[in-house]
């Protein structure tokens, strides 16, 4: 990541997908902190609070109880002061207009979660290393 | 002037030239003078009916109670016109009998007091008569039977006829809504506003239901209303209208026509859930089946040194299972989404498609695939008819057990149809197995020989048959099987510029 101290945003309900990236990102040797929150609506509360540091990147799942992924980019990239956040989509979801949806709201990427947790590393790495070279505004 | 015109002129020269049979009798009704047209009348010579009693020119059966009559007129003689008498039949010299209407007048004379007699043969009208009333009854007979419900109103909206189908619709009995305004059989609002209707119709001509006929509202005596349909006809009858309305119950109809929409709402939500259902339990089999992958990878990973070789290789039955699993899901996911996401039909050069799914595919250099003949450009959803290819021939490839492979491609215009085939120099299938091959995770050999989902086939066979076409396999053991399977050649389907050699 770009910058390493700024924290990444997990919004994911599901806890060994939480660990999944959790320890993937450790793989990775990427030492920016992660903050998980479970659904949608946790996920606004973290970000609208002046308390808390804005993160860089907002890894997102869509299906999540309470507020789905879909729900919160709707909110998210409505709000001109978390628009500017680059939002990745992970899910399992690869319905078309799940897709559809996401990239309207103006979700930086779309990443299917793979089973085989080697090749999640790989989309990790892939996360990572783009968002490593990409400028992030500030 | 007349006067003077007739005078000498005597009565005998009147009757003979009257186009009227006319006889004049005496007293005792013996005929002193017949004209010519009773001759023709009654087929007698006249001759022979002067001073014959005039009762000769009647029926056998009348003669006697008509001899007493013709004694009473004598008593009391006045003239009488045509239509006021009896019915009566006179009859001809032949014996035959025919309708006739007599009109009397009483001639005073010298040789006192005679009768003359105008008949007129009736025989025409008695007829007309008769097919009126015959004509009369069959509508009469067709009006009570009938199984619709008959209404007349004359051009205010008075009802004047009412049958008994409609008694039996409405409630009422004719004779209680005759004179009544037709509107009283229709729930309000329509009864406040047929007055206008009628009133708009007869002043524009512009028909709403007059000839058209449409589903309306009926109204019992009950108060309960009917859904019926009604046509409406339309007759002059001189100077006045008539208008005459058909009207039948439809409440069964309806109800089963409601019966029926409920019943496909039903259907289409079982449908629709059923449709959502594979999706949705798939996608939701996924989250735990992916923790279990990773699960198993970690302990794989973070505790190598404590595995023993079983546990070890435990461990990778397990990881390599869960991937089956996901690919299962994969395939019922890829299933289900055939019907259920539509793609927007293209036309596709079916060559260059098989050949990019022969590249993408990369079969062994031990096995040719050949495209026999120009394959044609179709309007189909591009990614079906990929699926449906790439399937055949991953199979084709999967399953070869020559050195020598040879798969070819073929098309043939059927009729309607397009025939494609696939055939290869594979192991061949048992004829037993034909059908079950087509059927959702079927396969013949173990997964663990040969990685496959039983997905392929059956995604073949549910593209194939949404599009109107068949699937079938024909093989013999250990030469090779031919898949076939056909689409219907649209309009926009068109032969590729190759084909035309």
């Amino acid at each position: 990541m770009r910058f390493a101290n700024q924290p990444i945003l997990l919004v994911e309900d599901d806890e060994v997908d939480a660990m999944t990236v959790k320890r993937a990102l450790k793989d990775l040797h990427v030492t920016n902190p992660l903050v998980l929150r479970e659904n949608g609506e946790e996920a606004l509360a973290y970000l609208r609070d002046p308390n808390n540091e804005k993160p860089c990147l907002i890894l997102l799942d869509l299906n999540m109880p309470v507020m789905g992924g879909i729900e919160f980019l709707q909110v998210d990239k409505h709000d001109d002061t978390l628009k500017a956040i680059p939002v990745v989509v992970l899910t399992t979801s690869q319905e078309q207009q799940d897709k559809v949806a996401s990239f309207n709201l103006g979700v930086a990427g779309y990443m299917a979660k793979p089973v085989a947790y080697q090749q999640f590393v790989e989309v990790m790495r892939t996360i990572n290393a783009y968002w490593t070279i990409s400028e992030i505004p500030q | 002037m007349t006067g003077h015109l007739l005078e000498g002129k005597s009565l005998e020269w009147l009757l003979e030239s009257a186009t009227d049979a006319m006889i004049i009798t005496d007293r005792e009704g013996l005929i002193i003078l017949a004209n010519p047209p009773v001759e023709r009348l009654f087929g007698y010579p006249r001759q022979e009916l002067i001073g014959k009693p005039m009762e000769i020119l009647l029926p056998e059966r009348f003669r006697q109670a008509h001899g007493s009559q013709r004694m009473g007129y004598f008593t009391q003689p006045r003239a009488r016109g045509m239509g006021t008498g009896m019915d009566l039949l006179g009859q001809r010299q032949d014996g035959s009998e025919f309708p006739v209407d007599v009109s009397l007048s009483p001639l005073k004379t010298e040789q006192g007091l005679l009768v003359m007699a105008t008949i007129h043969d009736i025989t025409r009208r008695r007829q007309a008569e008769e097919a009126l009333r015959e004509s009369d009854a069959r509508m009469r007979a067709i009006f009570d039977t009938a199984v619709d419900g008959i209404v007349t109103i004359d051009e205010h909206g008075i009802i004047e006829r009412f049958n008994p189908a409609a008694e039996r619709m409405f409630g009422y009995s004719e004779a209680k809504v005759a004179g009544n305004n037709v509107s009283m059989l229709m729930p309000s609002p329509y009864r406040e506003a047929h007055d206008g209707y009628l009133a708009h119709y007869l002043q524009t001509g512009e028909k709403k239901i007059i000839g058209i006929g449409r589903e309306v509202v009926g109204l019992r005596k009950d108060g309960t209303t009917f859904p019926m349909d009604l046509a409406v006809g339309e007759t002059r009858l001189g100077e006045r209208r008539m208008f005459a309305g058909t009207v039948r119950d439809i409440s069964e109809r309806k109800r089963a026509e409601e019966q029926r929409a409920l019943l496909v709402h039903e259907l289409e939500s079982a449908n629709e859930e059923l449709k959502n259902f594979a999706y949705v339990v798939s996608h939701d089999l996924k989250a735990p089946l992916r923790a279990i992958g990773s699960l198993a990878d970690w302990l794989s990973a973070d505790y190598a040194d404590k595995f023993d070789a079983e546990g070890k290789e435990h461990m990778r039955l397990l990881v390599s299972r869960v991937r089956r699993m996901d690919s299962l899901i994969d395939g019922i996911l890829l299933y289900s989404r055939v019907g259920r996401v539509k793609e927007t039909a293209l036309p596709v050069d079916l060559d260059r498609l098989v050949h990019e799914v022969i590249d993408l595919l990369a079969p062994s250099p031990n096995i040719a695939v050949t495209i026999e003949n120009p394959l044609p450009t179709i309007v189909i959803e591009p990614t079906r008819i990929q699926q449906v290819f790439q399937n055949l021939l991953s199979n084709a490839i999967k399953y070869l057990d020559k050195p020598d492979g040879k798969i070819r491609v073929g098309c043939a215009a059927e009729g309607s149809e397009w025939k494609f085939s696939v055939a290869d120099n594979g192991p061949g299938i048992e004829e037993r197995h034909f059908e079950r091959i087509f059927q959702l995770f079927q396969t013949l050999t173990p997964r663990d020989k040969v990685e496959s989902t039983g997905v392929g086939l059956s995604l073949v066979k549910k593209i194939v048959e949404m599009y109107g076409g068949r699937v079938w396999v024909e093989s013999s053991m250990g030469e090779g099987s031919t898949f076939f399977f056909t689409l219907p050649r649209t309009k926009t389907g068109i032969r590729s510029n190759k084909g035309k050699t």
